[in-house]
């Protein structure tokens, strides 16, 4: 029974880095809680002033009622999982497990009782007497899981625990770990830089950037109402294609300017961004999902852009295309690199003028310079560096402020 | 692609100086031990094919002489042994705890103390003898068993000489073993001396064996420092008594000198035997994933 509360929490390291700035957050008791992030937005330095390895700078955390801004990380009652298992090669997998028990002196009944308890949980029970050189990675994931769960802590904290496994062993041990959380019921917060694995396991997720949390939220929340453009790029695959845009009011209505075309938004979007009409004739930034972005030939009499195709994937269950329309790229200055992601580094900087489409016949790289991604159904026939006319689904998209970032609500 | 017999043609020399070095490397060794079991005492009676051969000079070690309370041989053996093994665990001991402190916690003039003690090493051990010897001698008048011609000064005086290139050795490995393991063991409750003794030392088997090992067959050896602070046959240490062998006390006993020699190794031996398990690589493989 505990949550976990940080109020104002500052961390300036002695080098002068500010790793986590003035976060508040509150794990309420047995959630499930992943804090994701890009590398080096200080996720790590955030669990370790949970853990108490790591000192506070300014403001407190507490687990249950208690501060523990002062207590040794021994105090804490918390168990943590480490990135690279931190497993002692010099014990057995049994002993690894009951490392902890040993140190707080519990009989030696109970001891045998709570290690057969955890290897059975981890299906360990036959490598008991290994040790961690003679596992595979995914046993030593399990070793180190057991090392947490065995002593019934208060809180679990992880710190990117899969991601050292190859990803089909990966998916597999995202449901196991979800699964055995769901069990134990104990309070963890989870840190990843990978927002599947955020999205997939998380009661509620926590994004980070540059040591400021950005939003806090279940999955689904964080990914139809995205409170800023970092949350808007981060999660979701493909990112969300975002361009500078403008808002018109049309009579009653308000309409989207973007690449030459106008495209009438219905009234309620009043109701989601509620502060979108007071940036009437001013520049913003849309986003529009990928899968909001639709062949024009399927929706007769939607307004309509051309973009040339630079890139085709087939999915088998569907298409992605790359295109470069005629607007300007907003992109996140720490966007991560999807694994999958071939346009990533020919990707314009925010701010970067579009390239125009003549400039894409003279230049055979160039056509790979693409600004948007949609995803098609499958068989649409689509021929590269020819232009596809495309509409957009404005049910869905989001409008954000051009400059501060923050959604318009 | 290359033509074999210009290869053996290129390669005699090579071949050459392998002998060479060879023949240089084992000379010694056979030439103490043809003595040891050659019957004539004198150095240029012997060969290094013996004319005679005899077990008089192992048997003449254990012969009590000159009626002594104890045969010399066995006191100087006993004294070497045990002098050499406390320095050896001191050594290992308390360059573990200050290279453990160096390696883990953070704290003003950490690196400052690590620079002065490479910097101490630098000066050459034989300019200190003068100091270390005058040190001593004034510590024995207050501390009698501190003085010369005591072992325990003699063992003090060890303890200081080789710490800090040990202290660099030991820090090294330390700060190779993963700071996550430590981490690990603080989460699950261990207190930094918990750690250092149910973690970090077992971890460190190979680095402590070799530090171990090369304080014992060092201190074993040992001469230069000994024959400056002890004084009295019944305090020497090997080196020193079997140098008194050859010298004109004992009337140049070469026989007898080089059969001690040959009796001289079996420490240094056995230890090497011990300690090669300890001495493998990949102890630490298999604890992080990286
Ligand atoms: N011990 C440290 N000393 C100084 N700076 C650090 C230290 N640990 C982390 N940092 C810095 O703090 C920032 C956040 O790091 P970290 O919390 O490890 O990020 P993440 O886990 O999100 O990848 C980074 O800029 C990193 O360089
Ligand atoms: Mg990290």
């Amino acid at each position: 029974m505990a949550q976990v509360k940080f109020e104002n929490v500052d961390k300036v390291f002695d080098n002068g880095v500010k790793a986590v700035s003035n976060m508040s957050l509150e794990v309420r008791d047995g959630e499930f809680l992943v804090l994701v992030g890009p590398s080096g937005c200080g996720k790590t330095t955030a669990l370790r002033m949970v853990a108490g390895l790591e000192a506070i700078s300014s403001g407190t955390v507490s687990i249950g009622d208690t501060v523990v801004n002062n207590l040794s990380s021994k105090d804490r009652d918390i168990a943590m999982v480490f990135q690279n298992y931190a497993l002692y090669p010099h014990l057995s997998v049994a002993d690894n497990i009951a490392f902890g028990l040993r140190l707080r002196k519990e009989p030696k009944e109970k001891i045998n009782k709570q290690v057969e308890w955890a290897a059975t949980m981890l299906d360990l029970v036959p490598y008991l007497n290994r040790r961690p050189k003679e596992l595979s990675g995914g046993q030593r994931q399990r070793v180190a899981m057991g090392r947490a769960i065995v002593r019934e802590p208060k809180v679990f904290l992880m710190d990117e625990p899969l991601s050292n496994l190859d990803a089909k062993l990966r998916v597999q041990m995202r449901a196991e770990i979800a699964n055995l959380q769901k069990q134990l019921g104990t309070t963890t917060i989870y840190v990843t830089h990978d927002q599947v694995e955020a999205m997939t396991m998380g009661d509620r997720v926590a994004v980070m950037s540059m040591g400021v949390l950005q939003q806090v939220a279940e999955p689904q929340v964080l990914y139809d109402a995205p409170a800023n453009i970092f949350v808007a790029g981060f999660i979701g695959t493909p990112p969300m294609n975002m361009f500078e845009a403008t808002v018109e009011k049309d009579g009653d209505y308000l309409a989207l300017t973007l690449a030459g075309a106008r495209f009438p938004l219905a009234k309620d979007r009043d109701w989601r961004y509620p502060r979108l009409s007071q940036y009437a004739g001013r520049k913003i930034v849309v986003g529009i999902r990928a899968e909001d972005v639709h062949a024009a030939e399927a929706k007769p009499g939607w307004p309509s852009v051309v973009g040339r195709l630079g890139l085709m994937e087939a999915l088998g269950s569907s298409q992605m295309g790359y295109l470069n329309i005629d607007a300007t790229k907003v992109a996140v200055a720490t966007q991560p690199k999807a694994p999958d992601d071939t346009t990533t580094n020919a990707k314009p900087a925010k701010g970067a003028p579009a390239p125009r489409p003549e400039d894409l016949h003279t230049e055979a790289a160039s056509s790979f310079v693409t600004n948007l991604v949609a995803i098609f159904p499958p068989r649409l026939p689509l021929k590269l560096n020819t232009d596809v006319r495309i509409t957009i689904d404005t049910a869905n998209i989001h409008f954000f402020d051009a400059d501060s970032g923050e959604a318009l609500r | 692609m290359s033509d074999p017999t210009q290869r053996r043609g290129d390669d005699w020399w090579r071949h050459l100086i392998l002998w060479v070095a060879i023949a240089l490397a084992v000379f010694p060794p056979l030439y103490v031990i043809t003595a040891a079991f050659n019957a004539d005492q004198t150095l240029s009676g012997t060969s290094l094919l013996p004319r005679s051969f005899t077990l008089e000079n192992f048997k003449g070690l254990f012969v009590q002489k000159e009626g002594g309370a104890e045969v010399f041989f066995v006191r100087w053996f006993r004294a070497s042994v045990i002098i050499a093994v406390l320095n050896a665990f001191f050594t290992v001991f308390i360059g573990a705890l200050s290279a453990y402190a160096f390696s883990r916690f953070r704290f003003r003039g950490r690196r400052m103390g690590m620079l002065f003690l490479l910097l101490i090493q630098m000066f050459p051990g034989l300019l200190n003898l003068v100091a270390i010897y005058l040190i001593v001698l004034r510590t024995g008048e207050v501390v009698p068993a501190l003085g010369l011609n005591k072992l325990t000064a003699l063992l003090l005086v060890y303890l200081s000489g080789a710490m800090s290139i040990n202290l660099w050795l030991m820090k090294g490995f330390f700060d190779s073993i993963p700071s996550e393991l430590d981490e690990s063991a603080r989460v699950d409750g261990a207190t930094p001396a918990q750690i250092f003794w149910g973690v970090i030392l077992p971890l460190a088997v190979p680095v402590l064996s070799v530090v171990g090992m090369f304080a014992f067959v060092g201190t074993l050896n040992e001469f230069m420092t000994a024959s400056v602070l002890l004084e009295t046959v019944d305090n020497f240490t090997l080196p020193l008594g079997l140098q008194a062998y050859i010298s004109t006390n004992f009337e140049e006993n070469w026989g007898s000198f080089a059969a001690g020699v040959l009796i001289a190794q079996i420490p240094a031996i056995i230890g090497f035997i011990f300690v090669q398990k300890y001495i493998i690589a990949g102890l630490t493989q298999g604890s992080v994933k990286g």
